[in-house]
């Protein structure tokens, strides 16, 4: 329990030391700023929205771009050569990827409840928010231990926006019609956007609801156990 | 005396390319001596480190630590262990107290972070980000990460790597100390300085194969010449010889050149194990260092 709180406490100092705490309240503070542009009815319905890009995009682009870094810095090779597992190392990561997530949907719900009158059910937000965090984590971990540079992981993550995120919003936004919803049952994306949806009141059955988590839970799992987990190891140890 | 590690047929390939690193080797390390891996580039030798500090299992052999398989050791293993990288493991962007902060908490033990810094000339900088350090900072810093843990096992890996001859004094020095106070390290390097000033056993490895452990002294016995240069004016040329230093006051040759000529320089010296290395191994060591 000590090591894992010293760990946790590391990540910590880390998102202030490398600014990843304050980019990430930076972004909230954008999407404020829109909302109070665009309106009270129309921010109300963009609030969803926002959580969703900052939970989901936010996090495959901080996590990735922070574990790339790490893995550059090499000190990760040096955490493994101390008694703490492995198993600690990355539950301390994953809290400091779930908190950065909660930070800005704590801030952004809070906001939308009580400037905008959002009817939204918190518990159930940051439940959602947990989940959607982990998953998302896990898929910024997967691009950051396949490539071998920078560029190439922003370009994955760009590649991953286009494919799962766009139609998502733009399904979101009613640019894009119904058909595309059967398809949109394999993205990830499109599972947290109705997960948020849901929280904020939209009527989506409770089915989907649960099937959403528990997909999201085992991309996690999937990506986490057989991608993340191993070539993690492997290449913390061998660069 | 106590065996730290036995290893025996010990080989290991990297999967992702096939290379083996490493082709049945065997050697053993004692309680309280410093042991030299000295190779040159590419020969296998943080391979070797990275196998004894459990971070490459998938090896074949044996490896026995203080007796047992070293694969029935858990992460207590790491609470005696000190390992010094060869290249910067540290958070740029934190400064160099805050990483050694983090890292020491990781540990039941802990050493003085402030002694340790100053020791290795750290003190003053303590309080900037690593980011900002030079090379040989960087390096020092890598030192001072392996005995936060006040190991009593230290492995480093090119300690001595990009540091001025100052700076690598110390590190040297703080080696020694810390064999007398009773620890065992086991270093590699592809320094011969380092090895004759620091090892009491060395290998020799290179192309994953072990040619030969041997001590700095016996591998001078064996293969060192003492020998005189002579270069001297003959003809009005210059002209130069190198004459065995035993009996060399009943060599003709030499006392008649002596006599005789016009003597330009006189230098005696004695194979460096530099030298020897390439004997054994039939490598240069410099090549590509
Ligand atoms: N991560 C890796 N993946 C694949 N092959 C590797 C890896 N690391 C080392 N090798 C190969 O294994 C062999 C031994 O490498 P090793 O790093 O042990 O050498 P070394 O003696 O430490 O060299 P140096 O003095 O340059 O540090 C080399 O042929 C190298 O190419
Ligand atoms: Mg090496």
């Amino acid at each position: 329990m000590k090591t894992l709180n010293v760990l946790i406490k590391g990540e910590f100092q880390r998102l202030l030391k490398y600014n990843i705490i304050q980019v990430g309240f930076g972004v909230s503070v954008l999407w404020l700023l829109v909302m109070f542009l665009i309106g009270r009815d129309e921010a109300r319905e963009f609030v969803p929205l926002f959580i969703f890009m900052d939970a989901s995009l936010m996090t495959v682009i901080l996590i990735g771009a922070g574990l790339f870094y790490e893995r550059q810095e090499n000190t990760l090779k040096s955490m493994m050569t101390s008694p703490v597992g492995m198993h600690k190392i990355i539950i301390s990561k994953l809290i400091s990827a779930v908190y950065i997530a909660l930070q800005s949907a704590i801030f952004i719900g809070l906001i939308s409840i009580f400037f905008f009158n959002a009817s939204l059910n918190f518990i159930l937000l940051i439940g959602f928010i947990l989940v959607i965090a982990i998953t998302h984590a896990m898929i910024g971990y997967t691009f950051s231990v396949l490539v071998k540079d920078f560029p190439t992981l922003l370009a994955l993550t760009m590649v991953y926006m286009i494919v799962f995120a766009f139609p998502s919003i733009f399904y979101a936004l009613g640019i894009v019609g119904g058909a595309l919803e059967t398809l949109l049952i394999v993205s990830p994306s499109h599972a947290s956007m109705l997960m948020i949806d849901f929280a904020f009141g939209a009527e989506i059955s409770t089915g989907l609801i649960i099937g959403s988590v528990m997909y999201l839970g085992v991309v996690a799992f999937v990506l986490g156990r057989f991608l993340v987990f191993p070539l993690y190891v492997e290449k913390a140890i061998k660069e | 005396m106590e065996k730290i590690f036995e290893v025996k047929n010990l080989s290991y390939t990297y999967r992702k390319n096939q290379v083996q690193a490493l082709k049945d080797i065997s050697f053993d390390v004692k309680k309280g001596e410093v042991f030299g891996i000295l190779g040159p580039s590419g020969a296998g030798k943080s391979t070797t480190q990275k196998i004894l500090i459990k971070l490459l299992k998938d090896f074949k052999g044996e490896i026995e630590y203080l007796g047992q398989p070293l694969n029935s050791f858990g992460n207590q293993f790491y609470e005696d262990v000190g390992v010094g990288f060869e290249l910067p493991v540290h958070f740029s962007k934190l400064t160099g107290k805050e990483n050694m902060e983090f890292f020491a908490r990781l540990y039941k033990k802990h050493a003085d972070i402030d002694d340790l810094l100053e020791k290795v000339g750290l003190l003053e900088d303590k309080d900037r980000m690593v980011g900002d350090y030079s090379k040989g900072m960087k390096m020092r810093l890598n030192f001072v990460r392996a005995m936060l843990n006040d190991p009593k096992i230290l492995f480093l890996d090119e300690a001595t790597n990009g540091l001025d001859p100052k700076n690598a004094y110390i590190i040297k020095q703080l080696i020694r100390e810390f064999k007398h106070a009773g620890g065992t390290v086991i270093l590699s390097t592809h320094l011969m300085n380092d090895v004759e000033e620091l090892c009491d056993r060395i290998a020799f490895i290179s192309g994953g194969v072990i040619r030969e452990i041997s001590t700095p002294r016996e591998l001078k016995i064996r293969y060192g010449k003492r020998i005189v240069d002579v270069e001297y004016r003959l003809n009005g040329q210059t002209e130069s010889e190198t004459f065995d230093l035993e009996k060399i006051g009943e060599n003709q040759k030499f006392l008649d050149i002596l006599k005789n000529n016009q003597i330009e320089t006189i230098h005696s010296g004695e194979t460096s194990l530099d030298d020897i290395f390439i004997k054994v191994t039939g490598e240069n060591i410099h090549e590509d260092a």
